[in-house]
């Protein structure tokens, strides 16, 4: 009898803890006005991972201070829910559906040509149609910058870059630094790393550890969280730079940081929602480059300052990206 | 407040599509992966790698479809795959069997540390031999037409899988209570010296028919997850699907027929949670508290029966 006195305060107790849980959580109302703008975001992780999701949904709340858009946000897993969640949102008419990452282009293709109305965004991967568009970051452009830096910087000629997991823009960053490293020294030698994830921060300074004892001076990271491992490592060891991406990242150890590759996310999601609603939208791919600003080499302002003439050059390409007269990469 | 509450109704009941594109389609793979869960326990086999056994069905159901190329017709193709990810399964469980049956390794242990194998080999694969043909993206190339499973009602995204796991859950409840086979497995569920020293049964044997036919179950879900929702292989393919299965198939008390209600459930709490947040704005974090908390009150609410009717249940409702 009493066992069963505790299993109804336990029920009682948990169906409580439901409704003050759903009164507290301070609902957005997000659809109140059908006629507003109407802007939707899919990330695949969690919004207070302080790097990608993070700034996917500052820019969400960019568009909806700047533009006063209606928005609402689901954080997705698999595959399945980005499709399920992509008609979702295109059967009630959304202006716009961004999924933050390559990982949502499939579903994309595959609801985009059911809803016309809808435009359908993802960062990354590639387009299909008139409202299924790609955002594409140039995120060669500033890691190029960035490799200059880098080879004006290092004494022992030796340069290293480490990054969560292989994935395409990734691998197409460190491609570039190499290329920009080049250009300012041509002997220049990469070390490369992948430490297989993007949150073990302990696994991004062993990766560190073991480029600065091959005598790397100049550590491009681009590994999320886990990269805060490698600030750590560079930071213990002496007279090594690191170089930060993604975010400003000049301010988490800035007497190691050389500078930060940074990728707008909200600044390219403001554009993006602009031309939505002056349709002015042309797909397949949205390339944001250093023309748009969207994408950027920020030196830490309280580094040491880099020689004149590689700092005169650094500016000429820059113009020259700006200008759109320059490729990165010799196409492969 | 009533407006979250709504919201989780709606994603989950609230329309047609809710119902026939969301609710069950998320209940497909927890149909299957739970019955697998629930045959194991009542064997005594403590199998908590149904996730590592459904990725391993996925990978292997997605090779053959690719191999097999476009020209192959969709009655072939179909219950090729299936088959296929339902071996792979059994074989990814069969390792286990062999583990625990030669060197004594508990099960516990073995299937667990095969679901990190399965993930990585998920990874590499995507990466490596099943890479689609850019070689940009970590995920495979669209399965050809043929393989692609057949949606039950048109404009739905519900397909075959779901009547899969509907008859397997049926099937299982016959054989689990009107055959011998069935009788020896709640046997040596119940107590394998008991099984061995009155009812002269192979224990060995049951045990690894058993694991084998549970891997199958979770093999033969992550083929038809591949066929019927997702038409390529990702890294992320499966949400822990494998490891929501034990719920299920707890919540359901082991019973096949039940675990049908408790699959349908837990696809339905999925459902609702996206809609929670989708039209209610309620955070992620709040929506998954939420959720553990109606399992939580569920569980609770079930439990109330079970110890009121204990003294029926008997033999019958072993955990």
């Amino acid at each position: 009898m009493s066992s069963r006195l505790t299993s109804w305060y336990v029920f009682g107790f948990i169906n409580i803890a439901i409704l003050s849980l759903v009164a507290c959580s301070g609902e957005k109302r997000p659809n109140a006005d059908a006629s507003a703008f109407r802007v939707a975001l899919l990330t695949p992780g969690p919004i207070s991972d302080q790097a990608w999701n993070a700034t996917a949904y500052q820019g969400l709340e960019r568009m909806r201070d700047s533009l006063g858009a209606s928005i609402s946000h689901i954080q997705t897993k698999t595959p399945a829910e980005f499709e399920e969640n992509f008609r979702q949102y295109g059967a009630k008419g959304f202006d716009l559906v961004i999924g933050h990452g390559f990982e949502f282009q499939d579903a994309a293709r595959r609801v985009g040509p059911q809803f016309p109305q809808t435009l359908f965004a993802t960062t990354g991967g590639e387009g299909a149609g008139p409202n299924v568009v790609a955002l594409s970051f140039a995120f060669d452009e500033p890691s190029y910058l960035a490799g200059m830096a880098a080879a004006a910087m290092t004494r022992t000629g030796v340069i290293g870059v480490i990054g969560g997991t292989e994935l395409p823009p990734v691998k197409l960053g460190f491609e570039a630094f190499l290329a920009g490293a080049r250009l300012v020294r041509p002997d220049i030698r990469l070390l490369t790393a992948y430490i297989g994830n993007w949150d073990d921060a302990s696994a991004g300074k062993e990766q560190t550890l073991a480029q600065l004892s091959q005598k790397a001076d100049v550590i491009y990271q681009n590994a999320d969280a886990a990269g805060l491992g490698v600030f750590q490592a560079v930071r213990q060891a002496k007279g090594a730079w690191v170089i930060g991406s993604n975010a400003d990242q000049n301010g988490l150890a800035p007497e190691v940081t050389l500078g930060s590759v940074l990728v707008d996310v909200p600044h390219a999601f403001l554009l993006l929602a602009r031309q939505r609603q002056a349709n002015t939208v042309q797909g397949p791919t949205l390339r944001f480059a250093t023309a748009s600003e969207v994408v950027r080499w920020v030196p830490n302002p309280t580094a040491p300052p880099l020689p004149e003439q590689v700092r005169a050059k650094m500016d000429s390409v820059r113009a020259e990206f700006a200008a759109g007269a320059r490729p990165v990469l010799t196409p492969r | 407040m009533t407006e979250a509450l709504l919201a989780l109704w709606d994603g989950a009941f609230g329309s047609s599509y809710a119902i026939w594109s969301a609710t069950l389609v998320r209940s497909a793979p927890l149909l299957l992966l739970g019955l697998g869960v629930a045959l194991a326990f009542r064997a005594g086999v403590l199998n908590i790698g149904a996730e590592g056994q459904f990725l391993m069905g996925a990978i292997s159901a997605t090779a053959i479809a690719q191999s097999m190329g476009g020209t192959v017709p969709s009655i072939v193709m179909i219950p090729v795959m299936a088959l296929v990810g339902a071996l792979a399964g059994a074989s990814w469980a069969g390792i286990a069997a062999w583990l625990r049956q030669r060197f004594g390794v508990l099960e516990v242990i073995s299937t667990i540390m095969l679901n990190f194998i399965a993930l990585a080999s998920i990874s590499w694969m995507v990466r490596g031999p099943l890479q689609e043909p850019t070689r940009i993206y970590p995920q495979s190339a669209e399965i050809p037409g043929p393989a692609q499973w057949p949606f039950l009602i048109p404009g739905q995204r519900l397909h075959l899988g779901f009547v899969i796991g509907l008859l397997a859950c049926g099937i299982a409840w016959v054989v689990l209570t009107r055959t011998a086979i069935g009788f020896r497995i709640r046997a040596v569920g119940a107590s394998p010296s008991a099984a061995t020293s009155a009812g002269g049964i192979a224990v060995a044997g049951t045990v690894l028919r058993v694991f084998l036919v549970s891997g199958a179950c979770a093999g033969l879900a992550g083929a038809a997850e591949v066929g019927g929702v997702t038409w390529a292989l990702y890294e992320g393919i499966s949400p822990g699907y494998g490891y929501t299965a034990i719920a299920v198939a707890l919540l359901a008390r082991l019973h096949p027929g039940w675990i049908i209600v408790s699959a349908i459930f837990f696809g339905a709490l999925e459902a609702g949670a996206s809609a929670m947040q989708r039209d209610a704005g309620i955070p992620s974090v709040v929506v998954q508290v939420i959720v553990a908390l109606v399992i939580l009150g569920v569980l609770a609410g079930s439990q109330r029966r079970v110890i009121a009717g204990a003294a029926t249940l008997g033999a019958e409702g072993r955990r």
